[in-house]
């Protein structure tokens, strides 16, 4: 079972107003405020964090049946080199492996329950107006959209 | 506060945050955040902090966890108000 997540950050920068009063204490522990805050580009941050949080959740959320929204429970730990980002989260004793693109316009983790898996992922991400229309019959193994971008992964 | 007067504060929340829709239209206690109203997951947040606001409330990690739903996010307020 594998997950991903795409968020735009053109939309997310008019969508989301993450400075906004209380908003960081209701999705990051303060460890990863500490991310956010000493990041070099702290928009970047929070949509990496935020990302591989929504990715794990959607494998997660097929495992168990468990349907809820506890951002703050899902625990992220990050390594960083170059573009690509290599983590996991946790949520309570369940761990899921993540790896996390950041490119100009996006930010795009891709999710799986063991690490190995996750290098055999192939990953298709359509940008407006290109986004196949049948892309609910192309069977991917977990669909993420948002703003611009349709990213599928097999 | 009825579910009645409780709906009628929350729907201009809501209002915000969802694309306009059939579903956002007939808002009722059954519709759900993400799945009928197509709510952006990243503005549930906003939802919550707007409730907290409107309501007078504070709303802890473990009650926003239910509120997926117009019904769920009643009884959080309701429980919250009476505890006030």
């Amino acid at each position: 079972m594998i997950g991903n997540d795409v968020v735009d950050l053109d939309l997310a920068k008019v969508q989301s107003n993450w400075r906004r009063k209380g908003y960081l204490d209701k999705i990051f522990s303060p460890a990863e405020q500490t991310l956010i805050a000493t990041a070099s580009c702290a928009d970047e941050m929070v949509w990496i964090l935020w990302s591989m949080k929504e990715a794990a959740y959607k494998i997660d959320n097929r495992i168990t049946s468990i349907r809820n929204f506890a951002p703050a429970s899902l625990v992220c730990s990050l390594a960083l080199s170059n573009n690509e980002m290599n983590g996991s989260v946790s949520i309570q004793d369940r761990v899921y492996f993540t790896k996390t693109s950041v490119l100009p316009n996006y930010v795009h983790t891709i999710a799986a329950p063991v690490f190995d898996q996750l290098s055999k992922i192939s990953i298709k991400i359509y940008s407006q107006p290109n986004h196949p229309i049948d892309y609910k019959s192309m069977a991917a193994g977990c669909v993420s959209h948002h703003g611009q971008y349709l990213a599928l992964v097999y | 506060m009825s579910n009645e007067e409780i709906i009628h504060k929350l729907k201009p929340i809501i209002t915000t945050y969802a694309p306009a829709s059939a579903a956002l239209e007939n808002l009722n206690e059954e519709s759900d955040f993400i799945k009928d109203l197509n709510i952006n997951s990243a503005n549930l947040v906003d939802i919550i902090l707007d409730v907290e606001e409107a309501f007078g409330i504070t709303i802890d990690n473990t009650s926003m966890e239910k509120m997926l739903t117009v019904k769920a996010s009643i009884e959080v307020i309701k429980e919250k108000l009476s505890e006030k």
